[in-house]
C-alpha cells in the first residue's frame, strides 16, 4: 500500500511537470487555434537558455527564470510577429490555416537542427547544481526533491495564468480574440498583436518548464520530441484550451506511467497512456475540461 | 582504295570509342562511392555522429596512403544518410542510395531495428552490406549473402556477461543469487533478455525482475522503484544514451543497493554517459568490444589521434566502423573491381589479420557462411576512479586486465 502512495506522489508530481511542458501549448492552441508542433522545440531552447544562464554563472537552477523567461517571451512574440504571421495574413479568409500548422513543422525541424549544429548532440545536464540528485525522506517513502520544485512551480504558473487571463484587461482581450477574432477586433483589439502575445505567453510557460525540468533532466537537442508527443497527448485529454485541464491531464498521465509499472511491465503503460488518448477522442472529443461549444 | 578508307575509318572509329569508354570507366573508376546509414539526429545522434568521425578518419587515412591500389589508386569517397534512427528512414535511404547514388558498398545502421529491414533492400539489389555494429543475432541469420557484420552479435554478448559473472564470483568468492533484467523494449533490447533468460535458468539464477521500458520514457522512478523492491543481487541492463543516464543517476537517487551493475554497452558506453552520471556510474560494469586500453598495436596511436581530431575516445562503435572501412578497402584491392558480386565474393573470402585497421581486441576478421565475423570477441570493463578521474579500465577477460588493478565487487 505504501508503495503505492509512493508512486502515486511520483506520478503527480512528474506528471505536474508534463502539464507544465503542454500548457504553452494549450495557450497557443487556444488563442491562435494552431496546433504549434515547434512546442517541443521551444522547450528545448529554454532547457539550453537555463542551461547555459546555471552552467555559465553558477547560480541556483530557478534563479535562472529572471532570465529565461524574458527570453523566452521575447523569442515566442518574434517567432510569431516575423515568421508566422505573414502566412496568417495570407490566410486570412481560412477559418483553420493549415498552412501555419507546416509553418510550425518547418519551426520544429529548424530549431532542433540548429541546434544539433551549435551545440552538438551531447547530453548536458548541471552536475553540481543544488537540487540534483536530492530526495526527501518521510519513513518509507522517498520524494524526489526537483520534481516537488516543478510541481509547486507548475501550479504557481498555473493559477497566474489563469489570475491574467481572467482578471486582467490584457487577459481579457486575449480571451475575446480567443472567443472570436473577428468581433475582437470590430471591438478595437489588435488580433496580431494578441497573437505575437500568446505566442509569446506560450513559449514563456515552455521555458518555465525547461527550467523545472534542467535540474534533474539532460539536455539535449531532440528533448523536446519527447516531450512534445506527451504534450498533445495531455492537451487533448485536459482538453485543448484548458489551462487546468492541461496540469490535471499531465497528472493523469503521471499517474499512469508511475503506479501502472507496479502492475505490469513499463512499456504497456505507454498502451494504456495511448488507448486512453483514443477513448477521449471517441467519447468526449472536447476533452476533460474543453468548452463544449466549439470555439 | 575507298573501301579501305571506309574500312580504315570505320576501324578508327571503333577504336576511338573504345578508348573513349575506357576512359570514361577510369575515371568512373577512380572514386568508390560508399553509403552509410547512420542515425545523425534524433535519439541515437550521438553515437551516429561517433561512427561518422570513426569512418572519415579511416578513409582520410586510406586516400592518404593511396586509395585502393588494384583499382587504379581509386579513392573513397563516402555518401552520408541520416537514419534518425528510423527503420522506414532507414530503408528509404538505402534505396536512394543504391538507386541514385549508385554506392556500390553500403554501410549502417548502428539501431539493429534499422539495419534489419535495411540489409533486406541491399539484399534485394546484390548490394554488400557491410554491418559495422548492430548485434541483433538475426540480422545475419536471414540466410542473405551480402551482409557482412564485423562486431559480435547479442547472443556472444550475454554469453560473455554470463561467463564474467560467474568468474567474479569465484575470483572474490561472492554468490548470485537473484538477478533482475532491465531493458529498452527495442530490438536490441528483447534480443539481450531472451538470451538472459536462457542462460540464467541454466546457469540456477533466481530471476526477480524482468523489465522491459519505453527507451523514449521521460521519468524511469517507477522502474528504479521496481529494482529497489525485488532486492536483486546484480542488474542487468540495455538501454541507449538518455535512459542509461537517467537509469544510472535515479538508481543512486533511491539508494538501491545492489553488488553489481552490468550495462551491456550502447548507451553506457557514450562517452556523453560519463559525463552526465559522473560519479554515479561508478564501480558500473560494462560489456564493450573495445576499450582505450587495450593492449594492441595502433591502437593507443589511433585513439590519440581520434581524440586530438574529435575531442573524445575512441567506442567500441566507432572502432568497428573504423575497422569496417579497412575491411572494405582490403576487400576492394583483392577484388580489384566495384562490380558488386566481386566486392561479396572478396568480403566473403576475407581474412584479415594485421594493418593499419586491426586495433580490436580479436586478432582476424574472417566471416562464417552466414556473413558473421566469427573472431569477433568482447571485453568487460569497471568503471571507476584511480586517481585520475573516472575512466574505464579493462578487467576481463583476466588476461587483458589491466596491470595493477582489483576489480571492485561486490560494489561497496
Amino acid at each position: 500500500m505504501l508503495f503505492i502512495l509512493e508512486d502515486a506522489i511520483n506520478g503527480i508530481l512528474m506528471g505536474s511537470i508534463y502539464g507544465l511542458t503542454a500548457m504553452g501549448l494549450t495557450i497557443i492552441f487556444g488563442v491562435l487555434k494552431v496546433i504549434n508542433f515547434a512546442h517541443g522545440s521551444l522547450l528545448m531552447i529554454g532547457m539550453y537558455v537555463a542551461y547555459w544562464t546555471v552552467a555559465l554563472t553558477g547560480i541556483h537552477p530557478y534563479l535562472s527564470l529572471f532570465i529565461v523567461i524574458p527570453a523566452m517571451y521575447l523569442f515566442g512574440y518574434y517567432l510569431q510577429d516575423i515568421v508566422i504571421k505573414p502566412i496568417f495574413k495570407a490566410e486570412k479568409d481560412v477559418r483553420e490555416p493549415i498552412t501555419v500548422i507546416i509553418v510550425t513543422t518547418g519551426v520544429w525541424y529548424i530549431l532542433d537542427n540548429m541546434t544539433l549544429l551549435f551545440f552538438g548532440p551531447q547530453y548536458r545536464s548541471i552536475d553540481d547544481n543544488p537540487l540534483k540528485g536530492k530526495m526527501m525522506e518521510l519513513g518509507e517513502i522517498m520524494i524526489s526533491v526537483p520534481k516537488l520544485w516543478g510541481f509547486v512551480t507548475a501550479t504557481i504558473t498555473a493559477f497566474a495564468i489563469y489570475y491574467f487571463l481572467q482578471y486582467t484587461r490584457m487577459g481579457r482581450a486575449i480571451r475575446a480574440t480567443s472567443l472570436d477574432r473577428d468581433a475582437a477586433s470590430l471591438s478595437g483589439i489588435n488580433q496580431y498583436k494578441i497573437y505575437n502575445i500568446a505566442f509569446g505567453m506560450g513559449t514563456a510557460v515552455a521555458g518555465i518548464a525547461a527550467v523545472t525540468l534542467v535540474p534533474f533532466y539532460n539536455t539535449f537537442p531532440s528533448v523536446g520530441v519527447l516531450f512534445d508527443i506527451k504534450g498533445f497527448i495531455i492537451v487533448v485529454l485536459g482538453g485543448l484550451g484548458s489551462i487546468h485541464g492541461a496540469i490535471i491531464g499531465g497528472m493523469i498521465i503521471g499517474l499512469i506511467e508511475s503506479v501502472g509499472p507496479q502492475f505490469m511491465a513499463a512499456t504497456w503503460t505507454e498502451a494504456i497512456v495511448y488507448g486512453l488518448f483514443l477513448l477521449v477522442l471517441f467519447v468526449k472529443p472536447s476533452g476533460l475540461f474543453g468548452v463544449k461549444y466549439d470555439w | 582504295m575507298k573501301k579501305i578508307s571506309a574500312l580504315l575509318a570505320i576501324t578508327l572509329s571503333i577504336a576511338v570509342l573504345i578508348t573513349l569508354s575506357a576512359i570514361s570507366a577510369s575515371a568512373a573508376d577512380k572514386t568508390v562511392k560508399i553509403g552509410n546509414i547512420i542515425p545523425l539526429s534524433g535519439p541515437s545522434a550521438s553515437v551516429g555522429q561517433q561512427g561518422k568521425n570513426a569512418r572519415e578518419m579511416a578513409v582520410e587515412e586510406i586516400n592518404a596512403a593511396g586509395g585502393i591500389a588494384s583499382l587504379g589508386g581509386a579513392k573513397l569517397q563516402m555518401v552520408y544518410a541520416d537514419s534518425e534512427s528510423k527503420p522506414e528512414k532507414g530503408v528509404g535511404e538505402a534505396e536512394r542510395l543504391i538507386n541514385t547514388e549508385k554506392v556500390s558498398i553500403l554501410t549502417g545502421c548502428w539501431n539493429s531495428a534499422v539495419t534489419y529491414p535495411t540489409t533486406a533492400v541491399a539484399e534485394r539489389y546484390g548490394i554488400p552490406f557491410v554491418v559495422p555494429v548492430s548485434v541483433a543475432d538475426k540480422i545475419t541469420e536471414q540466410g542473405f549473402k551480402n551482409v557482412f557484420r564485423i562486431a559480435a552479435k547479442d547472443s556472444w554478448w550475454t554469453r560473455d556477461q554470463f561467463a564474467f559473472m560467474k568468474d567474479m564470483q569465484a575470483e572474490f568468492n561472492t554468490k548470485i543469487v537473484k538477478i533482475a533484467f532491465v531493458y529498452e523494449n527495442g530490438d536490441w533490447g528483447q534480443g539481450f533478455a531472451k538470451q538472459w533468460k536462457k542462460l540464467a535458468a541454466e546457469a540456477g539464477y533466481e530471476i526477480v525482475l524482468d523489465e522491459p521500458y519505453p527507451s523514449t520514457s521521460t521519468d524511469l522512478s517507477p522502474i528504479v522503484q521496481k529494482i529497489r523492491r525485488s532486492k536483486a543481487d546484480v542488474l542487468m541492463m540495455v538501454s541507449n544514451a538518455i535512459d542509461a543516464i537517467l537509469l544510472t543517476n535515479t538508481i543512486n537517487e533511491y539508494k538501491v543497493s545492489l553488488k553489481a551493475i552490468i550495462t551491456s554497452g550502447g548507451g553506457h558506453a557514450d562517452p556523453s554517459f560519463l559525463k552526465a552520471a559522473g560519479k554515479n556510474a561508478q564501480y558500473l560494469f560494462d560489456i564493450v568490444e573495445w576499450e582505450t586500453d587495450v593492449n594492441k598495436a595502433g591502437a593507443k596511436e589511433a585513439n590519440e589521434k581520434f581524440k586530438a581530431k574529435y575531442g573524445s575516445n575512441l567506442t567500441g562503435e566507432a572502432v568497428d566502423a573504423y575497422v569496417a572501412m579497412y575491411v572494405i578497402k582490403d576487400a576492394l584491392e583483392r577484388a580489384g573491381s566495384i562490380e558488386s558480386d566481386k566486392i561479396r565474393a572478396a568480403l566473403a573470402s576475407t581474412n584479415l589479420t594485421s594493418g593499419p585497421g586491426m586495433i580490436v581486441g580479436y586478432d582476424a576478421v574472417a566471416f562464417d557462411k552466414t556473413g558473421q565475423n566469427k573472431h569477433a570477441s568482447l571485453v568487460m570493463v569497471q568503471v571507476n576512479d584511480i586517481g585520475k578521474g573516472l575512466e574505464r579500465i579493462t578487467v576481463w577477460p583476466k588476461n587483458a586486465r589491466r596491470a595493477g588493478y582489483t576489480p571492485v565487487f561486490p560494489k561497496p
